[in-house]
């Protein structure tokens, strides 16, 4: 594999960079030379939120190029819609929770949220596969909501797509989740991996 | 408890570093012995992680109240002989030009390492400002980093570079450096050996900047002595690699991480044995030798940098000497293959290199195109806001129902940096007409976060209410905002101004206990040291009143009613008032109800009592929903921090806690 190009999108306290963090943690523990942008406003919790990583035998820069990720996780439908359009590969995979977070702008009136099947339609018009998981219920049957970040990755995990060992991916969790919350993570990546490891395409390829 | 990874003393070992954390991890194997920093996005994390590792490797590490004491910490430490290190966000260093364009006059004893922070683009940041002229202004060295290897192996380095030149270096990253992550492969911790020493002669005559001789202008000319030696540095140093291919006749330059995103442009292109490549570290002094190698070795050069053409205008002078019929394209002049403002990445770059070297780079096609088009015409912008529960939603409620009863016609708000800085965004999905009245104009507002009228940088407001006073405005109350670290930072100067020039407005401080927006830094109001020793807690109320400022009150921040009667009462003050809204920020909160082992329990909204009236929308929080088809609040529970706040201001109370008490304090 020269090279793999993942995106995760989220709003801000849902995780997104935390779980780059840990995928790329885990691909250095799989030998791989890597690089994860970290993309967010200065809002501390609610903003559009982006991890990008960047995993392969010779990477150097941080950023994705347009129509170059090889998968999209989105722990936010709608954010997964505004990185997917930038980012997909036409042969890529895009795994999206369908818990929604409103921006304020929905709140006030001032814009309407598009319905979850149109995003994904949108998605599908632009690359192979889009699937979509309730992340947000598996992750309060692991424990916690919290753990969504680790539920997406798990699902990433079980659909084929992520050229990274299961047992990497145990570890960089255990390494980088808040301290007396691996158990719950740990399982939330497994309960991730069950509701993906249903027989997909591969799209490794670029 | 676990040390951080930085703190690790094992050569050779790869690990994945975030930018900041490989820089706090140079100046760990540099042997810094005192480190000082202000929290600034994107450099915070630099002294977190320095403080997370200082006392398992004994050195000393401190938040500083701001950037300008941070720079002083750290020179007096190295005028004592003593490796030092201070770090910071582009902004931050503004507040040291004087010294740092005055220390080099008489220079440092041990190595002292400024790292500064840019942020092209300014995503978190009030400008897009380039302090690699910092360096030539001051006339000293400035390295930067491609990636977080290097970000980690320069820092180190610099701490030789100063002692060589006797004289303070400036590391420069950028938001794409310090916060990414990459590989990173340790080397060795080097202890802080040398000895603490105080010698007003050492090497006289131009030390400390005191007596002897001649005069300021001498120390000039000392100055001028150090640039021989950093240009022989720039020379030989292994950060500036010049690769010239053979039978090439273009040119590239790029430095920082501009060569990161060269090197790969160059691959995916195939160009890389046809093009003649300098990937500059070291981008004061240049290496001119080096740069005009290349020149005289290439047809046509593109220089590529995330920032302004610093490095290129350093280029174009070298060329009016050896090459002055070369075209050099960049970011300077016509023809610009790149914008001299926002940030660099890999399409921008890839096209730019593509361009310049006549070579064909796919582009979308128009099928695929219009598919994204219709996609992005469903994307609808996410705004920036408060945490749900945030102490500043009730303030900002507050502050916004007392200027309806007092503020006058036209009240107007100076803001300030931090989390409350949010209230000067907008909302992003609204669109704006421009104004071209002849008079005051007040604007419509259904959320806090079009309230501010005014924000620029730290401690601006208190200074900018004060001038809208004194020219005579009378169409409104005049307000200013501030937080609690920033009052501290630098509203000092100006509430003592405020009060010494009889200045009429009201300062309102909010206080959330934390520098919150940077990730929850202490400072000298919040008890706590970076190394997490119990201090003195700073009382905002005793300060403020110290200074003369006659009605000073402090307030809950959850109790909008009593923010609110308080507020209307200071907004008739004939002189300056002070009213210091506190309320603990909502996420330290949440935390330590988490380690208590206390319960948050969601708020509910009573459907029977909900009339629709969405007040509790405009309040801000992003808990709370609404359903348009229902005309009916609600609230996320995965959200809601049970502060209470959308219940105090419900008309209808529909709003109830479904077990036991709202939020207790």
């Amino acid at each position: 594999m020269r090279e793999f190009n993942l995106v995760i999108a989220g709003v801000g306290g849902q995780g997104s960079i935390l779980s780059s963090h840990i995928v790329g943690d885990a691909a250095i523990r799989d030998g791989y030379r890597v690089r994860v942008a970290e993309t967010y406003g200065a809002a501390m919790r609610g903003g559009a939120v982006m991890g990008q990583i960047r995993i392969g035998t010779d990477v150097q820069e941080p950023l994705i190029p347009e129509d170059s990720a090889n998968a999209l996780v989105a722990l936010e439908p709608l954010e997964g819609l505004r990185r997917g359009v930038r980012y997909i590969n036409p042969s890529g995979l895009i795994i999206l929770n369908t818990h929604r977070l409103s921006p304020i702008d929905v709140n006030l009136g001032r814009a309407s949220y598009p319905s979850l099947d149109k995003i994904a339609q949108q998605l599908k018009q632009l690359c192979k596969e889009v699937t979509t998981i309730d992340g947000t219920a598996i992750a309060e049957k692991a424990g916690s909501s919290r753990t969504l970040n680790v539920v997406m990755i798990g699902a990433l995990r079980g659909s084929g797509v992520l050229p990274i060992s299961e047992q990497s991916l145990r570890a960089a969790i255990r390494e980088r989740v808040p301290p007396g919350t691996q158990d719950t993570n740990l399982k939330a990546f497994e309960l991730g991996i069950e509701a993906m490891s249903k027989p997909i395409v591969n799209t490794r390829s670029r | 408890m676990t040390s951080h990874v930085v703190a690790r003393d094992e050569p050779g070992l790869r690990v994945l570093l975030m930018g900041n954390e490989a820089i706090a991890r140079g100046a760990i194997e540099g042997g810094a012995k005192v480190a000082a920093s202000y929290p600034g996005t994107p450099a915070s994390e630099i002294m977190e992680t320095l403080s997370a590792a200082a006392r398992d490797l004994g050195f000393y590490a401190e938040w500083s109240v701001n950037e300008k004491v941070a720079f002083e910490v750290a020179a007096g430490a190295a005028l004592s002989n003593v490796r030092s290190f201070c770090s910071m966000k582009n902004a931050g260093l503004n507040w040291c030009m004087d010294m740092l364009t005055t220390i080099v006059y008489g220079g440092v004893r041990a190595g002292m390492v400024i790292v500064v922070a840019d942020d092209p683009g300014a995503r978190t940041s009030s400008n897009e400002q380039d302090q690699r002229f910092a360096a030539s202004w001051a006339e000293i060295p400035c390295l930067e980093p491609s990636d977080q290897q290097e970000a980690k192996d320069m820092v180190r380095d610099a701490f030789e570079i100063s002692e060589r030149t006797e004289l303070p270096v400036i590391v420069r990253s950028v938001a794409r450096i310090s916060h990414s992550l990459g590989d990173v492969t340790l080397g060795k911790i080097s202890p802080p050996s040398k000895k603490v020493v105080f010698d007003k002669h050492w090497k006289l005559p131009f030390r400390w900047n005191v007596y002897g001789p001649p005069s300021t202008h001498s120390r000039h000319v000392w100055l001028h002595t150090r640039l021989p030696i950093a240009k022989r540095l720039s020379e030989q140093s292994p950060y500036n690699v010049l690769k010239l291919r053979n039978g090439a006749e273009m040119g590239i330059i790029a430095s920082g991480v501009g060569a990161a995103y060269v090197t790969e442009a160059l691959r995916w292109l195939g160009l890389e044995n046809k093009v003649n490549f300098l990937k500059i570290g070291v981008s004061h002094p240049l290496p001119e030798r080096k740069v005009a190698k290349l020149l005289q070795r290439s047809n046509r050069i593109l220089v590529v940098e995330d920032g302004d053409p610093f490095v290129e205008n350093q280029v174009r002078i070298i060329a009016k000497d050896v090459a002055p019929k070369l075209k050099i394209q960049g970011k300077a002049r016509a023809n610009t293959l790149l914008e001299p403002y926002g940030e660099l990445d890999a399409d921008m770059v890839t096209l730019a290199v593509a361009k310049f070297a006549d070579t064909k780079w796919k582009t979308v096609a128009t099928s695929r195109k219009k598919l994204k088009d219709d996609a992005s015409s469903l994307v609808i912008p996410r705004s920036s806001a408060f945490c749900a529960g945030c102490p500043h939603i009730g303030t900002y409620w507050a502050l916004r129902m007392a200027l309806h009863r007092v503020g006058g016609k036209v009240p107007v708000i100076h803001g300030d940096m931090g989390c409350y800085e949010m209230a000067g965004y907008g909302v992003f999905a609204k669109s704006l007409e421009p104004s071209y009245s002849s008079e005051s104009v007040k604007y419509p507002v259904d959320s806090p976060y079009e309230m501010l009228d005014s924000l620029y940088i730290m401690g601006a407001g208190i200074g900018l209410a004060q001038g809208t006073y004194h020219a005579g405005y009378t169409d409104g109350k005049v307000i200013a905002v501030a937080g609690d670290s920033t009052f501290f930072h630098a509203c000092l100067p100006g509430l003592v101004n405020a009060v010494y020039n009889k200045a009429k407005l009201t300062f309102v401080i909010m206080d959330n206990h934390w520098t919150a927006m940077t990730g929850h830094q202490p400072h000298p109001g919040t008890g706590v040291t970076a190394l997490g020793e119990p201090t003195k807690e700073g009382n905002i109320e005793d300060i403020c009143k110290s200074f003369g400022v006659e009605y000073v009150r402090v307030v809950d921040a959850y109790n909008p009613r009593e923010v609110q009667n308080t507020l209307v009462e200071a907004l008739q003050q004939p002189s300056v008032s002070v009213v210091i809204s506190r309320g603990e920020c909502a996420q330290i909160w949440q935390r330590t109800k988490k380690k208590q082992g206390t319960p948050i329990v969601p708020l509910k909204v009573d459907l029977e009592k909900c009339n629709g009236c969405k007040l509790c929308v405009q309040m801000g929080c992003p808990a709370i929903t609404f359903e348009p088809r229902t005309n009916k609040a609600g609230i996320d529970s995965l959200l809601c921090t049970a502060c209470g706040l959308c219940a105090a201001v419900c008309p209808f109370r529909a709003f109830y806690q479904p077990e036991g008490e709202p939020r207790p304090q």
